[in-house]
């Protein structure tokens, strides 16, 4: 076919702006300003000052952001073991021929599709509910004494499962999905030679699925590090150290929050690259440790 | 498997059954949570908080429903909502589906970095570009819903182009062939055409774009300066922060369910195309 170059150059520039506009200046402008000393955002940039390496430190050397990027560490890990192993074990029951599948699959993942902001007041306001909440009338109904899922102590966690709850049905799919792509004859020759459900999951399932694998690390981690959502309907008024995560920390700071003294966007801009470079680097890892083998099937 | 399941097989479904048990009970917990919450929006705050929503003795209190979409203003929150995720939706075919139609069609300068870029954009941070963004509209004083319509028309773009753009590329380059040897320019080829050909991938890729603005909180809250251009989700986080001091916890649940009906009625009738749509490519939606 022809080239017609107008029609390229005027079809493509919506595009061309749009990324330029959306993402390459303003990450461009978020990196130089973690160099800079910027109090407020609308600041213009001629009060900027250099600042070196000082943002940086800065944030190291905060209580707040320490605390939020521990329990960041805490989502990111023991969340995203759990929701793999839920989520994994979930696809392998939806894939072995059970009846409903479908009805089950939909069902699972409806959570993804329904906006967050009313799941997690659900769960906030309904299951963790001190007074007539769902967890509290099971253990009553076992003979134990209301607990305070939403207090210091449990807050946490309380969210933790929130937010697995609602997490596990999107990577269910793409398990599925890759579970599909496996095929059939393997199973069938692997129980022939006498290979039990456990065994056929460990030596067939599991190797064959790092691809897929790599693919839930990298959206996990993207997930855990952006995470915001949920800290913001658990501790909605004042950020809590509990429940505290590295972009409740960047927006307070930014934007004001309570207890926030002064406004510093430059350390804002600080926690987003650092975030950013964790996202990158646990990429990078992941691809590295389940490099694609060179298993044919 | 289909093939297995024309006769009950009891020994292999007995095999089955803790696999049962487990997807039963995750069902079971979420049926159980939308049900009470259901209940919840049409029982009285007393009856909330004294434990008694599945008893309708004192009848359906259907004005929670009214409470929360007048006095509580869910229904300007709502508007807003449909406002930002309609005209995104169409807002962002018209700049994604040509980028990609070109992209998929012809090798051109940048072409290349276009689409790694695409790609990039997909997984960035929103805060990393939130910043400068929250500057730029204070700068330039755009205010109003046009302002989160214009970020969630760009937002939305690396995704759908790279959806669409896929599917571009599984299209035979015989229909525009022939068109141009009908002498049909190309642009006219593309927009009567190669657009109603990808007619399914735009109906996936809107369906996930709507969820997603309809859905989205981040931007919503920094960029939300006053209650005209407030999206159902940061309204309905003010109605339960304000719920502790109005206490109306029935008017509260309506809210609930106001805002998470949309979706959900969408999903009930196109939930194999958006179980299909959410893994497709790897990409989340």
């Amino acid at each position: 076919m022809k080239k017609n170059k107008t029609m390229i150059f005027l079809f493509i520039l919506p595009t061309v702006l749009c990324l330029l506009f959306m993402y390459v200046y303003p990450i461009v402008r978020t990196v130089i300003m973690s160099f800079f000393k910027v109090e407020s955002l609308t600041a213009s940039t001629s009060t900027w000052s250099f600042y070196g390496l000082q943002n940086y430190f800065k944030i190291l050397r905060n209580a707040g952001f320490i605390s939020s990027m521990k329990n960041m560490v805490m989502i990111w890990l023991v969340g995203g073991i759990i929701t793999m192993c839920l989520s994994m074990l979930m696809a392998v029951i939806l894939t072995s021929g059970i009846r409903g599948a479908k009805f089950f699959k939909a069902a699972i993942y409806m959570p993804n599709i329904i906006s967050a902001v009313a799941l997690a007041t659900m769960w906030i306001q309904y299951v963790f509910n001190y007074d007539y909440g769902l967890l509290n009338q099971i253990v009553k109904a076992f003979g134990g004494e209301n607990v305070r899922w939403l207090g210091t102590d449990l807050i946490f966690w309380a969210m933790m499962i929130a937010f697995i709850f609602g997490s596990v049905g999107y990577y269910m799919l793409i398990f599925i999905s890759g579970i599909e792509g496996i095929p059939q004859d393997l199973y069938e020759a692997a129980t022939i030679d006498g290979a039990n459900i456990l065994d056929r999951f460990f030596q067939i399932t599991l190797p064959l699925l790092k691809g897929v694998i790599r693919t839930c690390v990298t959206f996990w981690s993207i997930n855990a590090t952006t995470f915001f959502l949920w800290t913001k309907m658990f501790s909605p008024i004042n950020t809590e150290t509990a429940t505290i995560v590295p972009v409740v920390y960047l927006y307070d700071t930014v934007f004001g929050g309570k207890g926030v003294v002064e406004r510093d966007a430059g350390a804002g801009a600080a926690v987003g690259v650092v975030l950013t470079l964790i996202i990158i680097a646990v990429y990078v890892i992941t691809n590295l440790i389940l490099k694609d083998s060179d298993l044919e099937y | 498997m289909g093939k297995y399941h024309d006769r009950i097989n009891w020994k292999k479904e007995l095999r089955l059954l803790p696999g049962y048990i487990i997807v039963c009970a995750w069902v079971a917990l979420t049926a159980a949570i939308l049900f009470w919450i259901v209940c919840a929006s049409l029982s009285s705050t007393k009856e909330i908080l004294t434990g008694r929503v599945m008893d309708f003795s004192n009848g359906l209190k259907w004005d929670n429903y009214v409470t929360a979409w007048n006095t509580q203003n869910v229904s300007l929150y709502f508007f807003n909502s449909l406002v930002y995720a309609i005209v995104s939706c169409v807002g962002v075919l018209l700049i994604s589906a040509p980028g990609a139609y070109v992209l998929s069609r012809w090798k051109f300068v940048g072409g290349k970095a276009i689409r790694i870029g695409l790609v990039i954009a997909m997984s960035v941070p929103t805060i990393m570009i939130i910043m400068p963004l929250y500057s730029l509209a204070v700068q330039w004083g755009i205010k109003g819903r046009v302002l989160l319509v214009v970020l969630y028309i760009m937002l939305r773009v690396p995704y759908t182009t790279v959806y669409l753009l896929d599917f571009f590329s599984s299209l035979s380059r015989s229909y525009e062939e022939a068109a141009y040897i009908d002498g049909c320019s190309h642009s006219r080829t593309f927009w009567q055409i190669m657009l109603p050909l990808v007619q399914p991938a735009i109906i996936t890729v809107t369906i996930f774009n709507f969820m997603s603005v309809w859905n989205e909180f981040f931007m919503a809250l920094i960029f939300t300066t006053s209650d005209s251009m407030t999206p159902v989700g940061v309204g309905l986080l003010q109605i339960v922060n304000a719920m502790k001091y109005s206490g109306q916890y029935g008017a509260m649940f309506a809210a609930v369910i106001i805002v998470f009906l949309p979706t959900f009625l969408l999903y009930l009738f196109l939930s194999e195309k958006i179980i299909v749509g959410a893994t497709s490519g790897g990409v989340k939606g």
